[in-house]
């Protein structure tokens, strides 16, 4: 079976009959013809009534099992070993970058006998991958978790955190984490609040096109991250993401007021409501905003999380019950993305003061996506406010619900927990709100 | 005695269909072009650490490829910013039934697959394409040709223009649906090759299904000498330069297994090169052309060949040598500059010259030397190349990707791909077709054109060529329908349909002159007796210049029929003219009379009608006299 995945049934049984296992060469007779090429995986949701060779042209092609006379192994396969390239040597001197992996496949070789994608783990392979980075730095590649980014939670945050913390004592230069990007922003949000005061850069990076094709933009992003973590004269968490649809510029957002805008293309990374952070090119940064913080200071981690906070969206019609059922699962902060300047339905209003009442902290947030609360406009607003409701000012909701799992974690309730979410620890709120 | 020479055609055959293979994008050609980006594409490496030697070459010239797109053509799907959209059902449904028409066995299972192509064609760095259909034939003059794989494909991007730093390309051609016909290599004469191409044509154009009109179609070529290795010719767009092609290769192939004869002959079993930096030793010198290549900057590298002295410059056969081969090489990577020993007093290099460059490299007496010249960036890029290039000729013919030239001869383009660059496109899932759409195809598959054009030879009493020549127009439909309507002759019918487009498009008639509703409608006119036949070209020529009516243009050159009665006057006109000419000669005047006759009604009548006429006039006036 280990030798012959994602077949089953009756296919299944007739290379069984053959004694074929993924990767060996087959004679397939059909009745049409004779077939030769080398037995590939099946997809795990695929019928049971196809084999599925790769031709010696490459191609692959599903043969019907109805069609199919027998099969001979004509040779058994072999595993491939990889011996790539010689890859470049850093050059002695360079900075020294730890690059942590989590799952988000940012550079991989591709398995043409079987079409799969392998990760590459080594600072070799990378270097291999891609020759440029043993110019810019010393990379100490280490896979920590190889997990999809929807299924990243709070507790791999900390671990990113204490990871962070950990090198920095070690000396590091800089940190890079690779990861995917559907929910980046939230872990740039997290390892923000959670790094306060980092004396060097870390930057996520992520990829939009997988870097298993030529196209991708993993590549020209690894190389700005590593960049960036290793050289750059200022600190802080930072997302490192293509500026525009070109292969020339990546853009550096900072950790929490970064967002996804876009389903696919390389610059869905938008910074919101402040400028970009810096602008790095092939010759290295272009441009750096004022403000951010020089590299060295004072560290005061604070890698806890609590994961008893949730993020809900205001619809019309929404029922209150969904309030309660957030505070029936265990959220002690309740981040609501209230419609324009920060409002809700009455009925939910109600549920967000039974809910403050019972010792729960209430966050608004606007759906609008850009822009500041305001909640002296309507009367609406005015009822949110007596009855308690912390406006966010502008931050952005995400931002907002990983800083409320960080307060938790810090321990802080009440009005105490309520203060730190008002305040602006990381750059998370602005005092002044810019065209654009 | 003649080697053998094998050669396999690819054809590329654009669909029409309504939208492009992986969006909803028509497949529309855009002449401007609002939007541009610019990317990189690296080789992605294999499993084994192996990369595609194909790949490797064209990211080491280190180019990068601006696209220039109209969201008219294109969406974020060809700026590779968008997974594929599902592959389009109509182009599957044609694809497969090319593959039917040709006898191939259907993929109920269809896997879509990723070519690796870096040449920046594709923005993605890969071509979407699957296996339709398998094992299929058909017969050219009593020979098989067997047809390997019928694929579905995603046309390429077109390119616009490349300089030293860029390739610019254009999205608009971006994922067209071709299908891909390999046929199995075919031994004989470059003749025959053509024929299989010309059939091939007939045969996609049966299904209705294809596009039409220039650029549509483009044959590859694999042609092998002898058993040796294999050349691939790519994108060739005008049928008629295939046979020319295929021999310029044999020629050149044969120049360079004979060149491989002389080296073994010679003793020499590796082609040992070294090089030099030649710059300083040149940079003095008073030769015009050492100074040209050099130029402001430049850098010059001399690369001596064991054993290839007298043979760099050497043409057994017109039109190729080893020299011409290296200048491509360097060509290709945006260098002019390379001459050789051969050629060395031709070009202007002093024999003081060669001997120092002779001394530079340690150059012995049988041994050739290659000069390189140019930007320092390109020399290095270059002189590895040609190094490869010269040690490779004990070997005959080098394994590599070719582009046809107008002249019917071929450049040297890239190294040819291995076979490590397919690997399967994850975000289209497997295809299947159900039983009643495989039984749908079967009964869709249209008739043999050659049974067609042979049944308007027997049914029509059409000659054989223009029986081809309605087929190859797509008027066979057209033909039929006016021929069964309106009492004409068919070949007069089917004369009009091939043969006046082209006198008129001669005459700078433009298209819609000549569409067919216009040519009907003239036959129409002709057949109901209002317009002659001989008024036809000089009806709608006037039509399509004044931008009128078939019938507006004939009373405006005065060329309405005449009627039986008023034909009938006119000749009694004519006879009562030459009433003496009747009386000598009898029935004998006919013929003259007939020729002013025809004068005089000047196409508005049938020239059969006239002559009729004319005999019973003669008759009765002869008659009266006597």
């Amino acid at each position: 079976m280990g030798d012959l995945p994602g077949y089953k049934g009756a296919s299944l049984r007739f290379l069984e009959e053959a004694g074929a296992a993924v990767g060996d060469v087959l004679e397939v007779r059909t009745s049409w013809g004779t077939v030769t090429g080398t037995l590939v995986p099946r997809y795990l949701d695929a019928d049971g009534e196809h084999v599925v060779l790769k031709l010696r042209s490459g191609y692959n092609v599903g043969l019907s099992l109805e069609e199919l006379v027998d099969a001979k192994v004509a040779a058994k396969g072999e595993k491939p070993t990889f011996s790539p390239p010689p890859p470049p040597k850093p050059a002695p001197g360079l900075p020294k970058v730890l690059l942590i992996g989590t799952g988000g496949t940012i550079a991989s070789r591709v398995d043409y006998r079987t079409g799969a994608v392998r990760p590459a783990v080594t600072s070799d392979e990378l270097y291999s991958l891609v020759p440029e980075l043993s110019q810019v730095a010393r990379v100490e590649p280490e896979i920590m978790f190889d997990i999809l980014s929807e299924n990243i939670t709070p507790a791999h945050w900390a671990k990113l955190a204490r990871r962070v913390y950990r090198a920095v004592k070690e000396g590091v230069d800089g940190v890079v984490i690779t990861h995917g990007t559907d929910t980046l922003g939230y872990t740039a949000a997290g390892l923000s609040f959670a790094l306060g005061g980092v004396p060097v850069p870390v930057v996520l990076v992520g990829a939009q096109r997988s870097p298993d094709r030529p196209s991708s933009d993993a590549p020209l992003n690894l190389l700005a991250a590593v960049s960036i973590a290793g050289s750059a004269k200022f600190s802080g968490v930072y997302v490192a993401m293509h500026l525009g649809e070109s292969d020339d510029k990546v853009a550096l957002h900072r950790g929490t007021r970064v967002r996804k805008n876009h389903t696919s293309r390389r610059d869905a990374f938008e910074s919101v409501g402040v400028p970009l952070a810096a602008v790095w090119g092939r010759n290295g940064l272009e441009h750096v905003a004022d403000g951010l913080p020089p590299r060295g200071g004072e560290f005061k981690p604070a890698p806890r999380f609590d994961g008893g906070a949730a993020l809900l969206k205001f619809y019309p019609s929404m029922p209150g019950a969904l309030v309660r059922a957030a505070r029936r699962s265990g959220s002690k902060i309740i981040v609501v993305e209230g419609t324009g300047l920060g409002h809700v339905s009455k009925e939910v209003a109600r549920e967000l003061r039974l809910f403050v009442r019972s010792g729960g902290i209430a966050c608004m947030t606007s759906q609008c996506g850009r822009g500041r609360l305001d909640l002296n406009v309507y009367d609406t607003g005015r009822d949110l406010l007596r009855m308690g409701v912390v406006p966010l000012e502008d931050m952005l909701a995400e931002t907002a619900l990983a800083k409320a799992m960080w307060v938790l974690g810090t321990g802080a309730r009440g009005e105490r927990a309520k203060e730190l979410m008002l305040k602006d620890l990381a750059g998370e709120t602005t005092t002044r709100t810019f065209p654009g | 005695m003649k080697e053998e020479l094998l050669v396999g055609l690819e054809v590329h055959q654009q669909l029409a269909c309504r939208t492009k293979l992986f969006c909803a994008c028509p497949p529309l050609k855009s002449e401007e072009f609002p939007k541009k980006f610019e990317r990189r594409l690296r080789p992605a490496q294999s499993e084994t650490g192996h990369l595609d030697p194909a790949a490797v070459y064209e990211y080491a010239k280190g180019k990068s490829n601006l696209y220039f797109w109209n969201p008219e053509s294109s969406c974020l799907v060809e700026a590779d910013e968008e997974p594929p959209h599902p592959l389009s059902a109509e182009a599957l449904r044609d694809s497969m039934l090319v593959a039917a028409t040709l006898g191939s066995h259907l993929m109920d299972e269809v896997h879509v697959m990723r070519k690796i192509v870096i040449d920046g064609s594709n923005t993605a760095g890969f071509q979407r394409t699957a296996v339709v259909g398998l094992d299929g034939s058909f017969e050219v003059d009593g020979a098989r040709v067997g047809v390997q794989s019928v694929t579905l494909e995603e046309d390429a991007a077109r390119i616009l223009g490349e300089d030293d730093s860029s390739h610019r390309y254009a999205l608009d051609r971006l994922g067209v649906a071709l299908v891909e016909i390999a046929l199995e290599p075919v031994a004989g004469d470059p003749e025959l090759v053509g024929r299989v191409a010309l059939h091939l044509g007939r045969v996609l154009r049966s299904t209705g299904k294809v596009a039409r009109g220039l650029g549509t179609i483009r044959q590859d070529m694999n042609v092998s000498l002898g058993g040796g290795k294999i050349v691939e010719v790519k994108g060739v767009q005008k049928l008629n330069l295939l046979p020319k092609i295929v021999e310029y290769e044999r020629r050149r192939q044969s120049m360079l297994r004979r060149v491989a004869e002389k080296l073994q002959e010679k003793g020499v079993k590796e082609v040992v090169c070294s090089s030099a930096d030649v710059t300083a030793t040149l940079r003095g010198s008073p030769s015009h052309v050492m100074s040209r290549l050099i130029g402001e900057g430049g850098k010059a590298v001399c690369i001596s060949a064991a054993g290839l002295g007298g043979l760099l410059g050497w043409e057994p056969e017109p039109g190729v040598r080893l020299g011409k081969e290296l200048a491509e090489v360097a060509k290709a990577n945006s260098l002019g500059g390379v001459i050789h020993s051969d050629e060395f007093e031709k070009q202007g290099v002093t024999p003081q010259e060669a001997a120092a460059l002779r001394g530079a490299v340690g150059c012995g007496e049988g041994d050739g030397m290659v000069l390189v010249a140019g930007r320092p960036e390109s020399v290095d890029r270059v002189v590895p190349l040609l190094k490869a290039r010269l040690a490779g000729c004990v070997g005959g013919v080098p394994a590599e990707t070719r582009a046809p030239t107008d002249a019917g001869e071929t450049r040297y383009m890239r190294p040819r791909p291995g076979s490590q660059r397919m690997y399967p496109e994850t975000d289209i899932p497997d295809i299947t077709v159900t039983r009643s759409e495989m039984a749908e195809l079967a009964r869709s598959v249209p008739e043999d054109w050659r049974v067609i054009v042979g049944r308007l030879e027997r049914e029509r009493s059409l000659s054989a060529d223009l029986a081809l020549k309605l087929y190859d127009m797509d008027a066979v439909g057209e033909f039929e329908e006016l021929s069964g309507r309106l009492r004409l002759e068919p070949s007069f019918i089917a004369s009009v349909l091939v043969d006046l487009p082209t006198r008129l498009s001669r005459e700078g008639v433009g298209e819609e002159g000549y569409a067919p509703p216009a040519l009907a409608a003239a036959l129409e006119a002709v057949a109901a007796g209002r317009m002659a036949k001989e008024a036809v070209p000089d009806v709608l020529k006037l039509a399509w210049e004044k931008g009128v009516t078939a019938a507006q243009a004939a009373d405006a050159l005065g060329l309405g029929a005449v009627d039986e009665g008023r034909l009938g006057a006119l000749l009694d006109g004519l006879v009562s003219r030459h009433r003496a000419l009747i009386a000598e000669k009898g029935e004998g005047a006919f013929s003259p009379l007939m020729g002013e006759a025809m004068k005089e009604v000047r196409g508005r009548a049938d020239g059969s009608l006239v002559a009729r006429l004319l005999k019973e006039k003669i008759t009765e006036a002869s008659g009266a006299a006597g």
